[in-house]
């Protein structure tokens, strides 16, 4: 996945060689948008690996350190629930290791079939900023098998996309990445 | 499979959404919790695509060519969707005028990320002295070098006003520094130093104390502590006399996400003195 996120990269930027643009059309922006879901799609993977009861403890710190390599540095993930509305704040790497280490005998994380991505904004320093809305369905059981707790959770990401140029055999090509940011975790329902 | 269930989703999303009056409540029946989710106006950004009708059910942005962009027809039928059902302010006549303005086929009216005049509403705990405290950030949009930024525009804590009293007419008789004053290097100047209480009495009688700088200063000094946010709501003014507010409506039904939570028909004149409220530190830009 993480091959075809970097080709994409590279085809989008090969797109634009020779503009030098800072601007992106209509076209560019629905390759960037791939792009970007591509990364969120990445990270409900790796949340789904890493909260799973079945997955390593080695393994599991493996997709970790993958997960925290889609986000800005400094990202927060801000969670609130319906009993408590008050916005708890944790490093990426932090939200994810207490996700690990969650108390159920077995996990199951699911994800609503349903994307809304925003319209990328420019900050004042050119870095266009988006937000993509998912939504995760969270059941954990207890040793019997008893579901004991679940939630469905709407997760608001950030999405950075900033213009890069690299050198390739000799030549400057520019091309658009895309970083994860911050990330509004909001239960929704029991 | 997939593509299917979406098309059927699709159809009647389509027919949900843009006679959302008349389908009202029946679409839960269908037994996917997932149609909620596409119903639910998930971003602001989303409801102003919805607003001006630039997506279709599946947030998907329409060409400017699709007939369906803009169309003030079906933007008539799916605007009630927009409005929380629940409240009798926005659920009434006036809702019923509001949307024949904006749809009107001579002067429509669409929303813009971009428009000046909508403004962020924060509702934040702060802890002042150990004790908790209620303060109200208002929050515009301004553009700066290359794009935009949101920023602090004004704040309203209660403890602020109490500072500046209105001027007692009575008591202002004798609280000012007479015309010689300077001949005598001010030496009646002690009186008002004094006497902080009413040291604004000094002052020009165009002065409006800026609590926004009160707000930082207290800040900085440690004064007043961030503890967390409560409550996040839009207030949009841009649309000709009209006022309305949006806010997050958490419920497992179509009616939900942000949705307009109050609507007031008023004219231009109040519009701008409501206006200043929001942008008291942004005047004169």
């Amino acid at each position: 996945m993480k091959k075809l996120s970097y080709l994409l990269i590279f085809v989008i930027g090969l797109g634009f060689t020779g503009f030098a643009q800072d601007d992106l059309s209509p076209e560019r922006k629905q390759a960037v948008d791939s792009l970007a879901m591509e990364k969120v799609r990445d990270l409900s993977k790796y949340i789904s690996i890493i909260g799973s009861k079945e997955t390593p403890w080695s393994e599991a710190n493996r997709v970790i350190d993958r997960a925290e390599e889609l986000f800005m540095q400094g990202s927060e993930i801000g969670v609130s629930s319906l009993v408590r509305p008050e916005v708890s704040y944790y490093g990426v790497r932090k939200y994810l290791e207490r996700l690990m280490r969650l108390n159920y005998s077995k996990v199951e994380i699911s994800w609503y079939n349903i994307e809304y991505v925003s319209d990328l904004q420019k900050q004042p320093d050119g870095t266009y900023v988006g937000v993509i809305t998912i939504f995760q369905k969270f059941k954990g059981y207890d040793k019997e098998g008893k579901l004991i707790y679940q939630d469905t959770t709407k997760k608001d990401i950030t999405v950075y996309v900033k213009r890069k140029e690299t050198q390739i055999g000799g030549r400057l090509i520019g091309f658009w990445d895309v970083l994860l940011g911050d990330i509004r975790v909001k239960e929704t329902s029991k | 499979m997939f593509k299917i269930k979406k098309i059927i989703l699709g159809f009647a999303l389509l027919l949900t959404g843009f006679f959302a009056q008349s389908q009202s409540g029946s679409f839960n029946t269908m037994g996917d919790d997932e149609t909620v989710l596409y119903r639910m106006n998930k971003q602001v950004g989303q409801f102003v695509k919805r607003f001006n009708l630039e997506e279709d059910p599946f947030g998907k942005t329409l060409p400017v060519t699709d007939k369906k962009y803009h169309n003030n027809k079906l933007r008539k039928k799916m605007l009630p969707g927009l409005f929380d059902e629940y409240n009798p302010r926005t659920s009434g006549e006036l809702r019923k005028f509001f949307i024949d303005d904006v749809t009107s086929s001579k002067n429509p009216v669409f929303l813009n990320f971009h428009d000046k005049n909508w403004y962020a509403e924060l509702s934040v705990t702060f802890l002042a002295g150990g004790d908790e405290v209620n303060i109200i950030l208002y929050l515009t949009l301004e553009d700066e070098n290359l794009g935009s930024k949101w920023v602090i525009s004004n704040v309203y804590y209660s403890y602020f006003p109490s500072l500046f009293p209105k001027i007692d007419t009575n008591q202002s008789k004798n609280r000012f520094l007479h015309p010689q004053s300077h001949e005598l290097d001010f030496m009646n100047l002690h009186k008002a130093l004094e006497d902080p209480a009413h040291i604004e009495y000094y002052a020009s009688g165009s002065y409006q104390p800026d609590f926004l700088t009160l707000f930082f200063y207290q800040m900085k000094t440690g004064q007043l502590k961030f503890k967390e946010i409560n409550t996040v709501k839009f207030h949009f003014f841009q649309i000709p006399n009209w006022y309305f507010e949006l806010s997050w409506f958490n419920r497992n039904e179509n009616n939900s996400g942000w949705l307009i939570s109050n609507l007031k028909y008023i004219d231009e004149k109040q519009k701008s003195e409501l206006i200043k409220a929001y942008k008291l530190c942004a005047s004169g830009k």
